[in-house]
């Protein structure tokens, strides 16, 4: 399968503290790769690497072979490179619906000059982006909550919408961080269905969970950080039965598997 | 009526339109008119101000300089060079929009209580120019006999003609204002202020964003500064300074910061304001910063908000359960 990622020694240092460290690492295209590692590993910092928040401080990161040194985060959203946030991050002053059109921004063009004055240009536009925002809601399973304001959801309902204004941008791949955390066992069940939808849109998925039950049964790959490194890479069974990463990690954190 | 005035100001605006067309006539050419007048002049610059500020969530306490650049440029142009005061009145417009464009690039690379210092500064600067300039600007005295706008034959040349013509113009930059907020680019605009690295996530360019509603509002400005030179026929420093660039916060905080229609409510509150207080000089400057730290504890949605959820609370307390 071809890479749809590639990360070459890969490398962030925050002053002393390297939080990535000589990362090597493929995401293939059409998969769901899970990111795990304890607090601290370096797991957000990876993806604000690849979404292009942070810029490395060595190594490299190709996306379908390009290099993206030099792009910065809302290009590569446009390249088709969308991320969820850990703290969620929602437009908490607007509609649900609204907060999932903000999505469409960049894969519709009408300026200001049509808003304006009303050109016929921005209103097809506009009915088309409503459309689409509609639909990727109802997709999250939220379209019944469009109109009301986006703070006034609970936490999952928030994880969900987030996750419906990524994938409205109309991405190749999709980082998810930490979709399920604050969830109960019937939401992280559907995060993991959605996890798996996302997948057949032809979405290639990332994500980052603490939630073993949770990316056992949703990625087909699972990778270990530990201190910003690499310390194992398979399937989520060879990962489990793993010595390094039990004593690592798992092993630290037995009694909330 | 064109086909762009609809929407959810249709109603608000015809009904300030009545108002204000028929109070006119009962007033006739006098001290009220004026005030009505300077009144529309301070709320479109209000309304670019909710744009930047209560919209896309940026500081500007410079404001006054485009304001200011609008009305020198106007009045420079028609008076000193003879152009035609409305061709000068565009080209005060796109310069003063221009000049916005290009410091806005290096002024948003700031955040927060920089960028309230940076633009400032900038005020203070720009304001110091048109002092110092003086073989343009005319500098402390002033510039004189700056001519005004007609159509035909028929010039705008007293206080009664040049009121509809800067109502006109205000209820305009109303309804373009409200379409944009309602738009592609205003889901920009309330996502950059709610989030700005989440809206980056999604492909904004929100540096572009911003930097372009920066140079709209320094447009709106400058449409109000060349209206006010016409309309005086007289500009020097003052009206330009620091001191307004407070004022037109306020009146921006007074209508509610994310509200269109409001900048109307906030400009004439101000204004009636300082005109009682005139007597005693500057003292309404201190009022103001009264007012904006009460108005954004009791109702940070801006006075009108405040007291429609107010009144709605009254009468639910009165409506038997
Ligand atoms: N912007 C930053 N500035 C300085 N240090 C940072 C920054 N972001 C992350 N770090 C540091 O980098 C390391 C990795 O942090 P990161 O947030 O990537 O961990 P994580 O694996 O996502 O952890 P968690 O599971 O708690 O979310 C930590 O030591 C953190 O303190
Ligand atoms: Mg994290």
């Amino acid at each position: 399968m071809a890479d749809i990622l590639q990360m070459k020694g890969l490398t962030k240092a925050f002053g002393g503290v390297i939080a990535v460290n000589e990362l090597d690492l493929e995401i293939h295209e059409g998969e769901i790769i899970a990111i795990i590692g304890p607090n601290g590993a370096g797991k957000t910092t990876l993806f604000n690497l690849i979404a292009g928040v942070f810029s490395p401080t060595r190594g490299q990161i190709f996306f379908h072979g390009q290099d993206l040194a030099g792009t910065n985060d809302y290009q590569r959203a446009r390249m088709g490179i969308a991320r969820t946030f850990q703290d969620v991050r929602l437009f908490g002053n607007m509609s649900v619906l609204d907060n999932v059109m903000v999505g469409l921004h960049s894969r519709s063009k009408y300026g200001m000059l049509s808003a304006a004055f009303r050109l016929p240009q921005g209103h097809r536009e506009e009915a088309s982006i409503r459309l689409t925002a509609i639909n990727t809601l109802n997709l999250v399973g939220l379209g019944q909550r469009a109109d009301i304001n986006a703070s006034e959801l609970t936490f999952g309902q928030q994880k969900l919408v987030s996750i419906a204004r990524a994938l409205a941008t109309k991405p190749r791949v999709i980082m998810l961080d930490e979709p399920a955390a604050g969830s109960n066992v019937l939401e992280t069940q559907e995060i993991s269905d959605l996890a798996k939808r996302i997948l057949e849109m032809g979405i290639t998925v990332i994500l980052v969970e603490h939630d073993m039950r949770f990316v056992m049964g949703t990625a087909e790959r699972v990778v270990v950080l530990d201190s910003g490194e690499k310390l194992a890479e398979g399937t989520p069974s060879q990962v489990q039965n793993d010595r390094r990463v039990i004593t690592a990690y798992l092993g630290e954190q037995e009694d909330q598997i | 009526m064109p086909h762009f005035i609809r929407g959810r100001g249709k109603m608000l605006a015809i009904a300030t339109l009545v108002v204000l067309l028929s109070i006119v006539p009962l007033l006739g050419n006098n001290y009220y008119t004026s005030v009505l007048l300077i009144i529309g002049i301070h709320a479109i610059v209000t309304v670019g101000l909710c744009l930047l500020m209560g919209y896309t969530g940026q500081v500007s306490l410079g404001h006054a300089a485009f304001y200011g650049i609008g009305a020198y440029i106007a009045a420079i142009l028609s008076k000193t060079y003879h152009v035609d005061p409305w061709l000068a009145m565009v080209v005060a417009i796109i310069a003063t929009a221009a000049f916005a464009f290009a410091i806005g690039f290096p002024v948003f690379r700031l955040r927060g209580n920089y960028l309230a210092m940076a633009t400032l500064g900038l005020g203070i600067i720009i304001w110091i120019l048109f002092r110092e300039l003086d073989w343009i600007t005319g500098g402390q005295s002033g510039f004189l006999d700056i001519p005004t706008l007609s159509i035909g034959g028929f010039a705008f040349d007293s206080d009664f003609r040049f009121y509809y013509l800067v109502w006109g113009f205000c209820l305009a930059v109303m309804f373009i204002s409200q379409n944009i907020v309602g738009s592609r680019m205003g889901r920009a605009m309330r996502a950059i202020r709610d989030s700005e690295s989440a809206s980056q996530s999604l492909g904004i360019n929100a540096t572009l964003v911003k930097v372009k509603i920066l140079a709209l509002s320094a447009a709106y400005a400058a449409l109000a500064g060349s209206l006010y030179a016409y309309y005086v026929g007289f500009i020097d420093p003052p009206p330009f300074g620091f001191l307004f660039s407070i004022r037109l916060v306020v009146m921006a905080v007074v209508g509610g910061l994310a509200s269109i229609w409001g900048a109307i409510f906030g400009a004439a509150s101000v204004r009636l304001l300082t005109e009682f207080l005139h007597p005693f000089g500057d003292i309404d400057v201190v009022l103001f910063g009264l007012i904006i730290v009460v108005v954004m504890i009791l109702s940070p949605q801006g006075v009108i908000r405040g007291l429609g959820d107010l009144w709605r609370r009254i009468s639910r307390r009165l409506t038997p359960s």
